[in-house]
C-alpha cells in the first residue's frame, strides 16, 4: 500500500470531513517530496567552523573579509511549530575569506524567545505570523525578538537585526550572543529595523516602526548614537525597508495598514488598495521638512538605493507585489511544503519628479533582495544586483544586475537545483567605479544537500561564478547579510 | 480565695486574648534577587485585592528600598493575614517614575510577586497573588 492510498483509506474509514481536509494527501505528498523544502528545514545545532571544499575557480586576490548572513533556522518543536517563515530562530552565519581559503561557522542567536521555546519544547511565543500559546511571556518587544532578519557590523560588534525590537549584539569571532544593545537608556527596547542604510561615509541611518510613527536613528561610522527622533507619518503602513539618497530619507507607505494591534502581528493589517501608495521624502538635515508623493497601490518588502539627480528628480528601485498575500499566507504555507503559487515580485523603478508627480515603471523581471555598491549609496550611478525568482516555485534560482542608466542587464541562472540567496557587492581594492569588484553570495544546493558560497565578477555576472565552494552543512535559506572587509 | 481565683481567670483570658491578637498579626519581608544594577531604588506597591491591583482601589503599602546593598529587602510589619500581590520596578535613575521609551515600553526593569510574567501587559492578580499567614512571611522577587 502506498502513502496516498493509506491516507485516503484513513479518511474513508470515518476520520471525518475536517480530518480529510487537514490530511490532504496531495499536500502531504508534496511536503514529503518537494526538493525546495530543504530550504526551510530545521537546524538543530550550531555549525562548528570548518573549511569549505573548492568546487571550481580560485578566490580572487584582494577579496578578504567575511560575509555575515542571518536567517531563520529553527521552526518546529515537538509541542508546536511556528506559523510563519519569518518567525524561526535567527542563525548567524560567518563565511570567512582569508588567504585564498574560505570557512563557514554558524550559530543561533541566544534570544529570550529561543530560551523559552527550548525549555517549553514548543514554539509558544507570538510573532509576525504566529499566535501566542500557553507558556508564552511577553513583557516587552524583545521577548518575541527572533533576531533573524539581517546582521551588520557596528563598531566592534555584530548586530543581529529583527524589525520589531532591539539589535542583538554578538561577538564577531565566536558569534556568541552578548545581549540586546541599548543605544541610550531612555530608548531601550525601541525598534531598530533590519534595513539600516549606510552612507558612503559610513554613517548609518535606520528607522524603527510603530503604527504611524517611526524613530529615526543616526549612528556615526563607529556606531555611536548621534541622534534619535520620532517622526509621525501619514498612515500606519507596514514598513519593512526604507531607502535614502545622500540628502533624503524615503518612506514608502504601502496600503497594507495596521488597523489594530493583534496576534499574530500580521492579522492586524488590512489591504486598502483604494488608498494607493504614498511616498514620504524627508530631509536628512531637517526631519520636519517633508514632501509626499502619490503612487498606485502595490506591496513590497525591499527597496534598492535611491539617488537624486541635478534637476531634483529622485529615483529608486523596488521589488513589488500586487498585494500582501505572500506576507499573510504564502510565507506561512512554505513551512508545510506548500508553494503559494502567487505571482513573484517584479523589479520596478520609482521616479519622484521635481514637479511633485511620481511615476512607477514596472519591469517583467521576477526579482527580490536588491542590493547596491555601498561606495555609491545614495548617489547617482549606482548599480543593483537582485535575485531572480522562478515563477511557480518558491524562492530564487539566479541573480541579475541592473544599470538604470541603460547598461546591459546581466543574469546568471543556477538552475532549479539551487535555492539562491541575496548577493552583496564587495569592492576591488583600489577600484572606484560602481560594481568594480565582486558579488558574493550563497546558495543551497538541493542535489548535493549542502550550502555553497559563490563569487562573481560584478561586471561579468553572465559568465557565472569565478569561484564556488561548498560547506559541509545544508543551511536553510537566509534573508540578509553584509560583507565586512578583513 | 474567691477574688484571687477570679483575678487569675481574668488574667488568663487576657493572656489568651493577647496571644490571639498576636496570631492575627503578620509581617512580610520582600526580598529582591538577581539584581544586576546595584543602584537606584526598588519601588514596590502591595495590594490586598484584585480591584486594587488592577488600579481600581487603594494600595495597602508603597515602599522604596535602596538597591545598592548586597541584600535588598523591605520588611512590612502590621499586616492582616490574607492574599496579597506586589508590583515593583527598579528605579535605576532615581527619578521616582517608571521610565518609558517614546513608544510606551518600560525602560526600567519591573517584576511581580510570585515572579509572575505578563502577557502584553502586567501579570494578572491570579498569577501574582500569594498568601500571607500570621507571623513572618518572605516573598522573594527576581528582577533586572
Amino acid at each position: 500500500m502506498d502513502r496516498r492510498s493509506f491516507l485516503n483509506l484513513g479518511a474513508a474509514a470515518g476520520a471525518g470531513l475536517a480530518a480529510a481536509a487537514w490530511f490532504d494527501p496531495d499536500r502531504v505528498y508534496a511536503q514529503a517530496t518537494a526538493p525546495w523544502t530543504l530550504g526551510l528545514a530545521d537546524v538543530e545545532d550550531d555549525v562548528a567552523p570548518h573549511k569549505l571544499r573548492r568546487l571550481h575557480g580560485r578566490l580572487p586576490a584582494g577579496l578578504e573579509g567575511a560575509l555575515y548572513r542571518n536567517g531563520p533556522a529553527k521552526f518546529r518543536r515537538p509541542g508546536r511549530s511556528v506559523g510563519h517563515w519569518f518567525d524561526g530562530d535567527g542563525m548567524v552565519r560567518a563565511w570567512t575569506l582569508a588567504g585564498g581559503e574560505a570557512t563557514l561557522a554558524a550559530r543561533f542567536v541566544d534570544t529570550p524567545k529561543r530560551r523559552i521555546e527550548t525549555s517549553a519544547k514548543a514554539c509558544v511565543m507570538p510573532g509576525f505570523g504566529t499566535k501566542a500559546a500557553p507558556g508564552s511571556q511577553l513583557e516587552g518587544p524583545d521577548d518575541s525578538n527572533a533576531a533573524n532578519t539581517s546582521v551588520i557590523r557596528v563598531g566592534d560588534a555584530l548586530w543581529a537585526l529583527w524589525e520589531g525590537g532591539s539589535p542583538a549584539a554578538l561577538d564577531p569571532v565566536s558569534l556568541e550572543t552578548k545581549g540586546f544593545a541599548v543605544l541610550r537608556q531612555d530608548l531601550k527596547s525601541m525598534p531598530f529595523s533590519a534595513h539600516p542604510r549606510r552612507e558612503a561615509s559610513g554613517r548609518l541611518w535606520n528607522f524603527g516602526w510603530w503604527r504611524d510613527q517611526v524613530v529615526v536613528w543616526r549612528l556615526s561610522p563607529q556606531g555611536a548614537l548621534e541622534d534619535a527622533r520620532i517622526v509621525k507619518l501619514p498612515r500606519a503602513s507596514y514598513i519593512h525597508d526604507f531607502t535614502a539618497t545622500d540628502r533624503h530619507l524615503i518612506f514608502v507607505l504601502q496600503p497594507w495598514v495596521q488597523e489594530r494591534m493583534a496576534m499574530p502581528f500580521n492579522s492586524g493589517f488590512a489591504w486598502r488598495p483604494e488608498q494607493g501608495t504614498q511616498v514620504v521624502v524627508i530631509d536628512k538635515a531637517d526631519l520636519d521638512k517633508r514632501r509626499v508623493f502619490e503612487l498606485p497601490p502595490f506591496f513590497f518588502f525591499h527597496l534598492g538605493d535611491a539617488w537624486a539627480e541635478a534637476d531634483g528628480t529622485i529615483r529608486f528601485d523596488a521589488c513589488i507585489d500586487p498585494d500582501p498575500s505572500f506576507a499573510v499566507t504564502g510565507a506561512a504555507k512554505l513551512l508545510s511544503g506548500e508553494a503559494s503559487g502567487g505571482p513573484a515580485p517584479r523589479l520596478a523603478l520609482v521616479t519622484l519628479g521635481a514637479d511633485g508627480k511620481a511615476r512607477l515603471e514596472q519591469t517583467s523581471d521576477a526579482a527580490e533582495f536588491p542590493r547596491n555598491d555601498p561606495r555609491y549609496a545614495g548617489l547617482a550611478g549606482n548599480m543593483t544586483v537582485h535575485t531572480v525568482i522562478e515563477p511557480g516555485r518558491p524562492l530564487s534560482r539566479g541573480i541579475a544586475t541592473r544599470d538604470w542608466r541603460g547598461g546591459k542587464a546581466q543574469a546568471f541562472d543556477f538552475g532549479l537545483d539551487h535555492l539562491v540567496e541575496e548577493f552583496v557587492f564587495a569592492p576591488r581594492p583600489g577600484g572606484s567605479a560602481a560594481f568594480d569588484g565582486w558579488l558574493v553570495g550563497t546558495t543551497l544546493n538541493l542535489k548535493a544537500k549542502a550550502s555553497e558560497l559563490h563569487v562573481f565578477d560584478a561586471r561579468r555576472v553572465a559568465d557565472g561564478p569565478v569561484c564556488s565552494l561548498r560547506a559541509e552543512a545544508a543551511l536553510p535559506v537566509s534573508f540578509h547579510g553584509n560583507f565586512v572587509r578583513g | 480565695m474567691r477574688p484571687i481565683k477570679t483575678f487569675a481567670v481574668v488574667l488568663s483570658i487576657a493572656a489568651l486574648a493577647a496571644t490571639a491578637a498576636a496570631a492575627q498579626e503578620a509581617s512580610l519581608t520582600v526580598a529582591f534577587a538577581g539584581v544586576k544594577a546595584h543602584k537606584g531604588k526598588m519601588m514596590g506597591v502591595l495590594f490586598d485585592s484584585q480591584a486594587a491591583y488592577d488600579g481600581k482601589g487603594e494600595a495597602v503599602r508603597a515602599f522604596a528600598v535602596a538597591a545598592d546593598g548586597a541584600t535588598i529587602e523591605e520588611r512590612l510589619p502590621g499586616l492582616k493575614p490574607g492574599r496579597y500581590a506586589i508590583r515593583v520596578f527598579h528605579d535605576l535613575d532615581g527619578d521616582g517614575k517608571m521610565g518609558l521609551n517614546p513608544f510606551g515600553v518600560p525602560t526600567e526593569p519591573f517584576a511581580f510577586s510570585n515572579d509572575a510574567k505578563g502577557m502584553m501587559g502586567p501579570a494578572s492578580w491570579d498569577a501574582a497573588a500569594f498568601e500571607v499567614k500570621a507571623g513572618d512571611n518572605v516573598q522573594t522577587i527576581h528582577i533586572d
